[in-house]
């Protein structure tokens, strides 16, 4: 280096356009080349967030734990629910609708919230919102810890289904990121997106089996059935499903609608993420 | 084979205004755009080993300049390119996480300026010794004053041997002690780097180590060439 030769590296274009249709396979290559950026932006995230706290990172789960004994009073002391698992089921959806809210809101902001980065160096923009889900995933997965003292509460013996509780909560990060960056490049030019979405998450809390479980909409059948078709009742479903040791017996047309979606929003996520963070970068 | 370390084509580049419904219809009906062209058609080549200052008032278009280089900022027309590794040295410390010590800071920093974790771990302690911390480093940096912040970031950022080093304006952080040393230190990065493009206001300095300065006024470059001359030519124009 330093001398000049003549054989040294050919000149490359730079802030060139990318091949849209490409993006869902090179956004995957690109996060493993950067995966040390990536873990260590994601550190940042979590340590940030537990920051001057005595408990630190035990709240993650002290926060559930507790909400589960506020639901348990409400629901079944006050309520007079008759199903004893009614927190429980509550709980989990609050948790996985949650890790979804949490991560869509983030990778919506992750652009314009990194705009000072944004305008000083350069790597691969996808890493904004892949680091922004993936803080939430962690914690939302130490969260679920929860279930322990939940087992032991209700007596449940745990068994191989129980790895369907951190997939479900990884299936609903995964929605939210490919979701969010179709978004995240107009939110740097229209701030009117960041709002629109946080209705979104909102709404969607009531539409999706957060407050209610599946198996209420199968019953009441007919016009509750459709309720079904949301991508997020799987996720949700899986994590309760879990939790109870039993295989997600949910109508199958169900499950592909949540599966096929997330796969369509990632495709469509990084195609136009890809296209438009580009020009994004000025509007910071 | 090109010589060439970067060449910068024709480059137009806009920056568009911001917005409300109200100017967006006025702007739909009237069929024009609200925008502040920053570069002009600019052209620029650079020769490997050269090391080229650019000069102008602020808001010219400077530093917007090294961010088309850079990567950061896709041109609107024309095309970029480089040869080799690039690396712009602005606003060190960029991604600083104020509850984390030092220590993670400086990997996270080296992380955000394209390290990979061998080179980080191997360079590590050469950083530590360089920013001058001592027992500080493992301490949170919310802790530290701004200096101790800016040696930390500049002993991150000068541990990297680019093939292309881009400098915005980074010379003069911390007391005169480590300005001495820090300055030292990025003329040694300027020498082992090869091809170097500053920007910076202090002439002094750009005359001494520059082989070519380039005048840029209004998005435009308004002269290229020897130091003295450009200079000259600056002085003419703010007249």
């Amino acid at each position: 280096m330093g001398e000049v030769d003549h054989s040294g590296p050919q000149l490359r274009e730079v802030g060139a356009r990318a091949s849209v249709i490409g993006a869902p396979i090179t956004t995957i290559t690109e996060l493993f080349n950067y995966r040390f950026l990536v873990r260590n932006l994601i550190r940042r995230e979590v340590r940030g967030r537990y920051r001057n706290a005595m408990l630190g990172y035990l709240w993650t789960v002290i926060e559930p734990a507790l909400l589960a004994i506020v639901y348990w009073f409400l629901f079944v002391m006050l309520a007079g629910q008759s199903d004893e698992m009614y927190p429980v089921w509550v709980l989990l959806g609050v948790i996985t609708w949650g890790c979804f809210g949490k991560s869509l809101s983030a990778t919506v902001n992750s652009l314009t919230g990194n705009a000072r980065t944004l305008h000083l160096v350069y790597f691969p923009r996808t890493i904004f919102p892949v680091t922004a889900v993936g803080a939430n995933l962690v914690i939302s997965l130490m969260s679920s810890v929860v279930i322990i003292p939940i087992l032991y509460f209700y007596q449940i013996t745990p068994t191989i289904h129980l790895i369907w509780v951190p997939i479900g909560i990884f299936l609903s990060g995964l929605m939210a990121l490919g979701f969010g960056m179709m978004m995240a490049p107009l939110n740097c030019v229209q701030r009117d997106v960041a709002h629109f979405t946080r209705f979104l998450t909102r709404a969607g809390f009531f539409f999706s089996p957060v407050m209610w479980t599946a198996e209420m909409a199968m019953e009441r059948g007919s016009w509750d059935a459709y309720a079904l078709w949301n991508p997020m009742a799987t996720p949700i479903t899986m994590v309760r499903h879990g939790l109870m040791g039993k295989p997600i017996d949910i109508p199958m047309q169900y499950v592909s609608v949540s599966l096929i979606s997330i796969l369509l929003f990632w495709i469509l996520g990084t195609m136009i993420f890809s296209k438009y963070e580009r020009g994004a970068v000025k509007y910071l | 084979m090109s010589q060439n370390a970067i060449e910068v084509s024709n480059v137009t580049l806009h920056f568009p205004k911001q917005r409300n419904a109200f100017t967006m219809l006025l702007d739909v009906l009237r069929r024009k755009k609200r925008r502040f062209t920053a570069l002009k058609n600019v052209s620029i080549e650079v020769k490997r080993g050269e090391i080229i200052g650019i000069i102008g008032r602020n808001g010219c278009g400077k530093s917007t300049l090294l961010r088309v280089m850079a990567g950061i900022y896709p041109p609107d027309e024309g095309k970029s390119f480089v040869a080799g590794e690039i690396s712009l040295l602005a606003g060190l410390g960029t991604g600083f996480s104020p509850h984390q010590t030092g220590r993670e800071n400086a990997i996270l920093y080296g992380s955000i300026l394209g390290h990979n974790e061998e080179e980080m771990k191997s360079k590590l302690p050469e950083i530590i010794e360089f920013s001058e911390l001592g027992t500080f480093i493992d301490e949170p940096i919310r802790t530290y004053s701004a200096g101790m912040k800016a040696r930390l970031g500049l002993a991150v950022a000068s541990a990297i041997n680019p093939d292309i080093l881009l400098i915005d304006e980074v010379l003069g952080v911390g007391d005169p002690n480590f300005r001495e040393k820090s300055k030292k230190k990025i003329l040694n990065m300027v020498e082992g780097a090869g091809t170097v493009v500053i920007v910076s206001h202090s002439f002094g300095l750009m005359k001494s180590i520059c082989d070519r300065l380039i005048l840029i006024h209004d998005g435009v470059v308004s002269a290229d060439g020897n130091p003295a001359e450009v200079i000259q030519a600056y002085h003419d124009t703010n007249d």
